[in-house]
């Protein structure tokens, strides 16, 4: 036992806490002050617990390490600052880090002003039914590992440096834009599973059901059966289990020009901007199924079974099951009937001695033996 | 045996395309006259080979029921784990052929190889009984298509298994219940074709019908091809594999897919309109059976017939 902990002091101990000195940031505004404490909170008037601690080593790992705290959270102007009514807007800009292609400072901006035009599109602080709509951060969930930032290649890194002299500067660069030639993207099944967080989420559809008949909106004829229609469906099937060329959601709903830029431009299937138009929608299928025709646009991609969106499925089921149910009781019917009288006539389950009429009948007649 | 009327003119019928001569004739119907009008009595007491006796199945039916089965258990293996992807079982199962990746080839080429089956199947029945007809030795009674007969039979059946008839139905060579397994087979079969050809050729379907029926018809294969492919395994697994390895007399199992051969018992049991055949068309046969019936002392004295007669059993 005593040799566990010795090991544990010598060797572990010494490597987590070199670990996490190798991921902290700098804190020049000296917002740690009071972040670094983990206890640091309040409960909300509305009742939740909002804890405001700031871990700095993962903190350092996120993809906005490099921004100093202020160039998101503006407002600050004072320590201890007042109370935060909005918080941080992804439309902000950066006062500390350049746009290297504009030179302008950096700003989401751009993005943010599709997006805000999309279906998906809604203020920060959202009221009534857009509070269910994803904001950036819905989806960007800055994960503190990603596979793809591991250690670049030493090979590549090496030679970069011979112009580039700071490595530092070389490691980060290498690592932000590696990324991104890589084209990392969520696989289909996450894509399916980001989707269906809120479209297989049936109190926020009735929410948004009974919100859209009051303000007389029209929604998508889909939009009640998105999810569960598609893992209906054979794109959502084999998805399901790993396959990675049949379409997921933003194959189909984002525009496929600019994928990166049409994912936050989603539109409804009834605007002509959207791929799933009736305008686009032939264009999109043959995307993949390249011999598609005006019929092959018109079979539904999501098929359901309710009788409000597809009646004649709805009734053909209720006759397949019917059908299979009667087709099974008769069968198995048939064969019992046909065993009971058999055995009573005096047969046994197996040929023995040549013969399986070994029993004595009850209708007489049996084997002479 | 005094022969109904129907077991009589299949007699006739085989005698005339075996070009049965006098002597052999005097054979056959001594042979007939001989056997007691109680058909039970016939199948309780014969010897018969759990391997089979006497001739059923072809080369050709052999290896194709041999191609069908094992396609459609591997197909079904491969296939219900995608259709019904929520259930517990499906990802492991799934998972146990090499993921969706390695299932849907698999599943694929084992359909090509079911759709062979199928077409080396419409060859054989077709070629066959044509053959048959150039050769003037057809009857149409010993295929497998459905006549008004088998309602009867199935009628007369249920009736016996009642206890209300004393004796089972005179059936040929293919009886009812063979005869709804072998249509509803085929039916199965063609639905699967046609359903799977919709999901690998979509485009192909939608191109070739009308746009009104474009989408009605891809939701009917969407639907079907889950449900027949459901229907047909539990249809196997309760009914078919129930007749021919568990029900009594054929557990563990019939060797006739692999032999081609059925008991001499089940033979004269189910498919007695046969049996007469075999009688015809093998001489060993007869005297086997006149052997057994001298032997078990079952061969027919007037007063016996009288007997039978008065119980109120007639063929």
């Amino acid at each position: 036992m005593l040799n566990v902990l010795k090991l544990f002091f010598l060797l572990i101990l010494p490597a987590l806490v070199y670990s996490h000195a190798g991921w902290t940031f700098e804190d020049d505004e000296a917002c740690l002050l009071c972040h670094k404490y983990p206890k640091m909170g309040r409960i909300t008037e509305d009742g939740t617990l909002r804890n405001y601690y700031v871990i700095p080593h993962v903190f350092a790992k996120t993809v906005h390490r490099n921004v100093p705290c202020t160039d998101c959270h503006s407002y600050i102007k004072q320590l201890p600052h007042k109370e935060v009514k909005v918080g941080v807007k992804c439309d902000s800009e950066c006062h500390s880090i350049k746009n290297p292609a504009t030179g302008k400072n950096f700003s989401h901006k751009p993005i943010y002003d599709k997006y805000i035009k999309s279906t998906h599109g809604r203020k920060k602080l959202a009221i009534g039914p857009d509070r269910d709509k994803p904001y950036c951060v819905t989806c960007h969930t800055n994960p503190i590992y990603n596979p793809e930032e591991g250690k670049p290649p030493k090979r590549i890194v090496d030679r970069c440096v011979v112009c580039h002299e700071d490595r530092k500067f070389v490691v980060n660069w290498y690592k932000h834009t590696s990324r991104r030639i890589r084209e990392v993207r969520r696989s289909s099944e996450e894509i399916v599973q980001l989707c269906s967080s809120c479209h297989g989420d049936k109190r926020l559809i009735e929410r948004h059901m009974k919100a859209a008949k009051a303000e007389g909106r029209k929604l998508g004829e889909k939009y009640p059966y998105a999810v569960e229609s598609y893992n209906e469906s054979f794109h959502g099937k084999v998805t399901r289990f790993g396959y990675k060329k049949a379409a997921n959601c933003l194959d189909c709903h984002a525009d496929y020009d600019n994928y990166y830029l049409s994912v936050h431009f989603i539109r409804p299937s009834r605007d002509p901007a959207s791929p799933v138009s009736p305008e686009r929608k032939l264009k999109t299928c043959k995307r993949c199924h390249i011999y598609a025709d005006k019929n092959y646009a018109s079979l539904d991609p999501h098929p359901t079974n309710h009788k409000d969106d597809n009646p004649f499925r709805h009734y053909a089921e209720i006759v397949y099951g019917w059908v299979g149910d009667v087709v099974l009781f008769l069968l198995v019917g048939m064969a019992m009937v046909e065993t009971i009288g058999r055995r009573r006539d005096g047969v046994i389950w197996k040929i023995k001695k040549g013969s399986s009429w070994w029993r004595p009948s009850k209708r007489g007649r049996n084997r002479k033996i | 045996m005094n022969l109904s009327a129907e077991a009589r003119s299949v007699l006739e019928r085989s005698m005339e395309i075996n070009d049965v001569d006098n002597l052999e004739r005097d054979d056959i119907e001594t042979v007939i006259a001989a056997m007691p009008d109680d058909r039970v009595l016939l199948y309780k007491n014969v010897v018969s080979n759990p391997i089979g006796d006497l001739p059923r199945y072809s080369i050709h039916i052999r290896i194709q029921h041999m191609l069908t089965f094992v396609t459609f258990l591997a197909l079904a293996f491969t296939g219900l784990p995608i259709a019904f992807f929520d259930h517990f079982w499906a990802a492991p199962l799934n998972a146990l052929v090499g993921g969706v990746e390695v299932s849907r080839v698999i599943h694929r080429t084992l359909a090509s190889v079911m759709v062979l089956s199928m077409i080396y199947h419409a060859f054989t029945i077709t070629l066959g009984p044509l053959s048959q007809i150039l050769k003037g030795r057809f009857d149409i009674r010993r295929t497998i298509l459905p006549s008004f007969k088998d309602l009867r039979d199935f009628k007369d059946d249920m009736l016996y298994f009642s206890g209300a008839r004393k004796m089972r139905p005179e059936m040929d060579k293919f009886m009812y219940k063979q005869k709804i397994h072998y249509f509803a087979a085929a039916f199965g079969n063609i639905v699967m074709i046609v359903s799977g050809s919709s999901f690998l050729f979509p485009e192909f379907w939608a191109a070739i019908l009308p746009l009104s029926v474009a989408s009605h018809f891809q939701e009917m294969m969407r639907l079907s091809h889950p449900h027949e492919a459901l229907l047909a395994l539990l249809v196997i697994a309760f009914w078919h594999w129930y007749n021919v390895h568990l029900a009594p007399g054929r557990f563990p199992m019939q060797w006739t897919f692999l032999t081609g051969k059925i008991t001499r018992e089940h033979q004269m049991e189910e498919h007695f309109l046969e049996y007469l055949r075999n009688l015809v068309e093998l001489p060993e046969e007869r005297d086997y059976l006149m052997d057994l019936l001298s032997a078990r002392e079952l061969d027919v004295e007037e007063e016996d017939e009288d007997d039978l007669l008065a119980e109120g059993i007639s063929p």
